[in-house]
């Protein structure tokens, strides 16, 4: 008889020890700990928290969500309380959590990309920061579209930052795989591949956008095909851990993006719709290692990427 | 009043029944989940094919059944509308619901519009239930035609005090229930309102007016139910709420339709 051994799911990234690699989708989960009522929170591998910004921001008019086929368009607006007001009664709260954080940046510039990242990679409490360049709600141009610019915010959030950086970016550029090259050069730590996908509908009953911005960012289980091929394109070309993020709904949709190589994932629309999903997510990985007979969750990654011609 | 204890869970579908046109009565087995839930507050249903769950507020829960009543009116409540047996996927009860403390020395007018009926169906049930309030209600309900009235027994039964209104002249009074409202509603009365955004923002409008207490159930496109996403914003007394978890029910005297 085969003694069937559970599958080991911790995998380190960045230097942090997570007990399995299914993390929190930036804005989709709040600041964190407010579903502890539903769901074990400690059962997962890091959480993830909303953007955060320097000064408290509002957010966008309504409708601020709609649904398409298969997912969602939003044009949230990067609604938050501001750093000074995370660090107090959020912060302590999703400490108590017993998890790794890593919580989320977003500025209007570079020097508010820094003094944010100053004042919260001061916390204790806090692993990582992952710096949202990608956000296609602002209503100027994004970060990422701007290479000098990309570069300077990572090249000066690394200088302040106590804690690893992780560059978020957005998938509409015309090489994923040159631009997560960039981030790491720039001095990344990691990079979360991807954001969502720049998108509007419109309401042919009213002939009104459905959106009060008119364009948002497409999420959801339509996604993920394209955030995978940015994962495969961009490992073959970094050695920074990549975060896979987009249209995960299942464990075998996790494998996917790490045999494309992805180290850790993170799960946003669908957790939205079920916040059981997460554990229910990281259940089915164990069960698809087992059927594999993978006895180590860090065998998979980059596993089908066998062109990886690192730099 | 807050919520006790919501739940993400898989139910059974007991029944599905049309009550009229386009009006569909779900009941589910909930277990001990039908005990938690207050008037006002609603769940999240999870409709197969379609990608964001439905908020719908509660109509009634008794033991372990919850019912809801809801208008077909799209995609989502078109494919639910069609489903007769298996399960469901819900998370709640969700948001904070009608504040029945304050009928206690008011005379309780609920004012509905359209499916506004469900939720106030059930906070008749809760105030009929409850000792404390031994005043009887009156509901003033405005619908397009006859076929859009719902539950009206129902409210007459518990011995409430019914006024009605139609569009078309059907039945009641011809035109909009709040015309009445505005020549009926005294500063001795507690206003719940449910229904379509313009019956809202008259309601409102006459409750600020005539310096009349109450609550307003309000509507917003949701995508997580519980407060995560921020997607169904809503300004409140000059701050920004989040319907889903702040609301839906909110006070009149501080909402800005
Ligand atoms: C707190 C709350 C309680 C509600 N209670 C009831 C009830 O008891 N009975 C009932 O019949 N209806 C109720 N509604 C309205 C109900 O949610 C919508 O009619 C339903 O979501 C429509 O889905 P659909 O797929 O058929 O329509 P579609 O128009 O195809 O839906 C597309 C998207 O828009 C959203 N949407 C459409 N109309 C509304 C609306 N009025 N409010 C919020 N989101 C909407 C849907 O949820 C979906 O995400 C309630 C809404 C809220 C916010
Ligand atoms: C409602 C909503 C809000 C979001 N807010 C943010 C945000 O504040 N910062 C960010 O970097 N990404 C944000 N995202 C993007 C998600 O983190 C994620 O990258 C994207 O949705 C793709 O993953 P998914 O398909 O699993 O949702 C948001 C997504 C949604 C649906
Ligand atoms: S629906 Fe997500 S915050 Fe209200």
């Amino acid at each position: 008889m085969v003694l069937c051994m559970k599958p080991s799911l911790a995998i380190d990234f960045m230097g942090i020890k997570l007990k399995n690699p299914v993390l929190t989708a930036s804005g989709a989960f709040g600041y964190g700990y407010e579903l502890a009522d539903l769901i074990p929170l400690n059962k997962l591998g890091a959480i993830l928290t909303k953007t955060i910004t320097l000064e408290p921001k509002s957010g966008n008019l309504q409708p601020r969500i709609a649904e398409v086929s298969s997912g969602l368009l939003n044009s949230i607006g990067l609604q938050n309380i501001g750093a000074k007001a995370f660090i107090k009664e959020p912060l302590e709260n999703l400490s108590k959590v017993g998890l790794p954080i890593i919580v989320s940046v977003a500025g209007s510039c570079v020097k508010e990309y820094v003094q944010t990242v100053e004042i919260l990679s001061a916390q204790d409490t806090i692993s990582a920061i992952e710096l949202n360049l990608s956000c296609p709600n602002l209503k100027k141009k994004i970060v990422c579209h701007d290479l000098p610019l990309t570069q300077e915010v990572i090249k000066s959030v690394k200088k302040v930052s106590k804690v690893p950086v992780i560059v978020k970016l957005s998938p509409l550029v015309t090489d994923i795989a040159e631009l997560s090259l960039c981030a790491q050069n720039a001095g990344a730590n990691g990079i979360t591949l991807a954001n969502t996908y720049p998108a509007m509908a419109i309401d042919v009953k009213t002939f009104k956008y459905k959106l009060s911005t008119a364009k948002g960012g497409l999420s959801g289980a339509c996604v993920k095909p394209m955030s995978v091929r940015c994962v495969y394109d961009a490992y073959q070309n970094i050695d920074i851990p990549i975060v896979g993020c987009g249209g995960i709904e299942t464990g075998e949709d996790v494998l996917e993006f790490m045999l494309a190589g992805a180290r850790v994932v993170s799960v946003g629309s669908a957790s939205l719709v079920s916040p059981k999903i997460l554990i229910k997510i990281i259940s089915e990985i164990e069960k698809v290692l087992k059927e594999k007979n993978i006895k180590d969750i860090r065998e998979v990654v980059g596993m089908l990427n066998t062109t990886k011609n690192a730099c | 009043m807050c919520t006790l204890k919501r739940f993400d869970i898989t139910c059974k579908i007991i029944s599905n029944k049309e009550v009229c046109t386009n009006y569909f009565e779900l009941k589910i087995k909930a277990g001990s989940i039908a005990k938690y839930c207050l008037p006002g507050q609603f769940f999240m249903i999870g409709v197969p094919g379609v990608f964001l769950r439905r908020p719908i507020s509660v109509y009634d829960s008794k033991k372990s059944v919850l019912s809801f009543l809801y208008k077909v009116v799209g995609k989502g409540t078109g494919i639910l509308s069609r489903m007769r047996s298996g399960q469901l996927q819900i998370l709640g009860p969700l948001g904070k619901g009608y504040d029945l403390e304050i009928c206690k020395d008011l005379n309780y007018v609920a004012v509905a519009g359209g499916t506004g009926i469900a939720s106030l169906h059930f906070l008749a049930i809760k105030l009929g239930k409850n000792k404390p309030y031994k005043k009887k209600g009156t509901l003033y309900y405005g619908a397009r035609s006859k076929k859009d009235l719902l539950c009206l027994d129902k409210f007459k039964e518990i011995g409430w005090k019914v006024v009605v209104s139609t569009e078309d002249g059907s039945k009641g009074y011809k035109g909009y229930i709040t015309d009445i409202l505005e020549k009926k509603v005294k500063d001795s009365d507690v206003l719940f309102a449910c229904g379509p955004m313009p019956m809202l923002k008259k309601v409102v409008q006459i409750a600020k007016g005539k310096k009349v207490k109450g609550f307003a159930s309000l509507e917003e496109k949701m995508a997580c139910g519980v407060g995560n996403c921020q997607g169904c914003a809503v300004n409140i007394n000059g701050a920004i709420k989040m319907t889903c978890k702040d609301g839906p029910v909110f006070k009149i005297e501080e909402v800005n339709l």
